[in-house]
């Protein structure tokens, strides 16, 4: 029994953050955040694919590296201690259904490559709970309006979920932007009227979603963590009342509390993950606990960190709140929390 | 990674649960719904089973086998627990002196002292209570003014002790007594006294819950010989939190088994009464995932012990959040029972189940003991996060 890392995890975590470091250090990540229409750099994609990380988990068959859910969450605790905006987790999960569906091999080898990106559309409505027409696939199309997709824009397949199941539609995709205060994600609606190819058989939505929920989990992981992180820089530093604020007992306790989330998430997203490696019953609802926790962890941590910070911490200078958004971002989608309490629900039999 | 438990840590498992289906009577909340039972008599029950499981091999686990012990490890011990929860055993009654005491007598006592009371501490024939806060010092132990006096050969303690789990059924008592008075940590002293030495005096006190499971403990010129101090004189304080370490340990596992079972019922009860509007599951559902979390930290707890790594100043995360977890759950259950949760257990319509009303009032006490919520972010600021202290 073990809960470190294995040597080649550990690797590949030192060499996630080396590569994060040079590659996307924040400041650059912030003009792709403010100035890029596509809302990631597609040589930064490319290389991001040469490195493997693209395939990270698809099997070698279609050029990946097969790895599990475990390396996908060192990955994306990485992305999210950086910040790191683009559609990487969005990729990951469509091009998993896609392999598992086994229908459209070479997409996914042009995905793994760096070519294409591929993202899953499932929002009938924008808002929660407002009616809106199904999606239907029928007669070999797809037809309707899909909303808040992933990085639609720039995609070159989607997966659309509809009411017949799960459908494979190609671009060009007849996109309208929507504006989230977030800067690191990217969606948009997207009006189909478009040839489908069936994802029947393999493809498991129950399963991709139980790895989005890990995944998500994780970079929520990373975006705690590095918020903590930042505040006990600050609060060792900055001075009122003659001492450094982080002598005060009433910041301490809460930055202990902010430590016990910040672990417990971490202790929660890695048996999650090796529960869904593992295959083991456990999973649905270790996935399910760990987003669901995480969630609201983050928002908590991210939160403090601002409050923590006073008015430089409200400023869009610092760079806290692109992690506050990112977590709420996080927060709602992969498995909004109210979807993971359900599922929780469902999978302990309550 | 590996979350999973080693063969031999699975077969362990499998012949304990066997072994507890073989001679566990009855759930431990049928013995205390008993219209027959009285607080002494669930002590001595205890004291009962405690022997049973002594004599099984089952306590001691993690201690070395020539002191009476099982020579087995961290993770059994553990998985004990957890299994101990998960069937609603009967607890064991020296919880303390396995506890606490125990692990004190391992790391810091004489070989003597090991075989003196470490076999009698596992059996149950003696019973150990702790002697640590005082009426002036709680959170602030080293504070504490029980002063031992050397006189010849023997120590004369006088001072008095608080809150004093077990004091009213315990025949010994460890104590934090102050050996000199200037020396704020180094001049603590830890040592054993027998509740029956003449000047020493014990009162139960009435708890919150009905129950007078802790009491006082007064010393007047109560006689101790010198061959019953811990460690050197001035060491107390260093072995005292070492083994709050240990006590703090592997708890999230235990924990999460005991709230789980008890969380099935109160799904179960909120099915049996209809309750299944959107407020009523969200709560269950909260409480759920608050509960698997805790779980994946105690099994991240169990994998550290498995490498050999001991408990260190995160076990305060784990103490933390199983406590405060503890007042969220008993009050939501009774939140989700209604009035019906607050009957006594004695009452005849209370629940079978799980007795509610004294788990709600109960769970007031785990973030007191043991180190207050308070001190345990005390301990994690300093010695985790290392804020700078100048400042409170």
């Amino acid at each position: 029994m073990r809960f470190e890392l294995s040597e080649d995890q550990a690797l590949l975590r030192s060499s996630t953050r080396d590569f994060l470091a040079s590659e996307l250090p924040l400041e650059k990540s912030r003009a792709v955040m403010e100035h890029s229409e596509a809302g990631y750099d597609p040589a930064e994609w490319r290389r991001l694919a040469e490195m493997g990380y693209v395939g990270l988990v698809l099997p070698a068959s279609v050029g990946g590296q097969g790895l599990g859910a475990v390396e996908l969450a060192v990955v994306l605790e990485e992305m999210g201690r950086a910040c790191a905006p683009g559609p990487f987790l969005d990729v990951v999960l469509a091009a998993s259904l896609v392999a598992d569906a086994g229908v459209a091999d070479a997409l996914v080898r042009d995905v793994v490559a760096g070519e294409k990106l591929v993202a899953i559309a499932r929002h009938d409505a924008p808002f929660a709970g407002t009616a809106a027409a199904a999606v239907v696939a029928r007669g070999g199309r797809v037809r309707g309006t899909k909303y808040f997709v992933p990085f639609a824009a720039s995609a070159g397949a989607l997966v659309v979920a509809t009411v017949d199941g799960l459908g494979l539609v190609e671009g060009p995709f007849e996109t309208t932007p929507l504006q989230t205060f977030d800067p690191a994600q990217r969606f948009a609606d997207v009006a189909l009227d478009h040839a489908a190819t069936p994802l029947g058989g393999g493809a498991d939505l129950a399963r991709v979603d139980r790895l989005g929920a890990v995944g998500a989990s994780a970079m929520l992981l990373g975006l705690m963590s590095r918020c903590l992180e930042a505040t006990l820089e600050y609060v060792r530093t900055r001075q009122t009342f003659g001492r450094p604020i982080g002598t005060f007992q009433a910041l301490q306790h809460r930055m202990a509390d902010m430590l016990l989330k910040v672990e417990s998430t971490r202790s929660a997203v890695y048996r999650a993950a090796w529960t869904f490696d593992a295959g083991a019953p456990e999973a649905a609802l270790a996935c399910a606990a760990a987003k669901a926790y995480a969630g609201d962890a983050a928002r908590h941590v991210c939160g403090e960190a601002i409050q923590m910070h006073g008015g430089i911490g409200f400023t869009w200078e610092l760079d806290l709140h692109l992690y506050f958004k990112r977590a709420k971002t996080l927060e709602q989608h992969y498995g909004s929390t109210e979807a993971q309490l359900e599922a929780a629900l469902a999978a302990a039999g309550y | 990674m590996d979350l999973q438990l080693a063969p031999k840590h699975l077969e362990f498992r499998d012949r304990l649960r066997a072994w507890l289906a073989a001679n566990m009577r009855r759930p431990w909340r049928a013995e205390l719904r008993d219209p027959a039972a009285t607080e002494d008599g669930l002590m001595e029950f205890r004291r009962g089973w405690q022997k049973k499981l002594y004599e099984a091999g089952y306590l001691g686990m993690d201690w070395p086998r020539e002191w009476g012990g099982r020579g087995a490890g961290e993770v059994e011990k553990a998985v004990f627990e957890e299994e101990m929860a998960r069937a609603d055993a009967p607890p064991i009654l020296n919880t303390l002196g396995i506890g606490l005491l125990g692990p004190a007598l391992i790391h810091h006592g004489s070989e003597e002292q090991r075989r003196r009371f470490i076999p009698s501490m596992l059996s149950g024939d003696e019973i150990w209570c702790q002697g640590f806060s005082e009426p002036g010092s709680g959170s602030d132990l080293a504070s504490l003014r029980t002063s031992a006096r050397l006189d010849g050969d023997d120590f004369v303690l006088n001072g008095q002790k608080i809150w004093t789990t077990f004091g009213p059924w315990a025949d010994w008592i460890f104590v934090l007594a102050r050996t000199d008075s200037k020396d704020r940590y180094g001049g603590i002293s830890f040592i054993l006294c027998k509740l029956d030495t003449p000047g020493v005096t014990v009162r139960p006190l009435r708890q919150i819950t009905g129950e007078s499971e802790f009491g006082e403990v007064f010393f007047e010129d109560a006689r101790v010989p010198r061959t019953h101090l811990v460690g050197r004189i001035g060491e107390g304080w260093r072995i005292a939190m070492t083994v709050l370490a240990y006590e703090r340990g592997a708890m999230s596992l235990a924990a999460s088994a005991r709230y789980g079972r008890d969380l099935d019922r109160l799904a179960a009860a909120c099915k049996e009464y209809g309750r299944a509007d959107a407020a009523v599951r969200e709560k269950l559902a909260r409480l759920l995932v608050e509960n698997e979390v805790m779980r994946a930290n105690g099994i991240r707890t169990l994998a550290y012990f498995a490498e050999g790594k001991t408990p260190g100043p995160e076990s305060s995360i784990e103490k933390i959040y199983w406590s405060e977890f503890d007042k969220r759950f008993r009050d939501a259950a009774l939140d989700l029972l209604g009035p019906g949760g607050q009957l006594l257990r004695t009452s005849p319509d209370a629940r079978p189940d799980v007795d509610w009303a004294r788990e709600f009032l109960w769970s007031r006490a785990g973030t007191i003991y043991s180190g207050s919520s308070e001190i345990q972010r005390n301990i994690i600021a300093k010695r985790v996060l290392n804020l700078p202290q100048d400042a409170r």
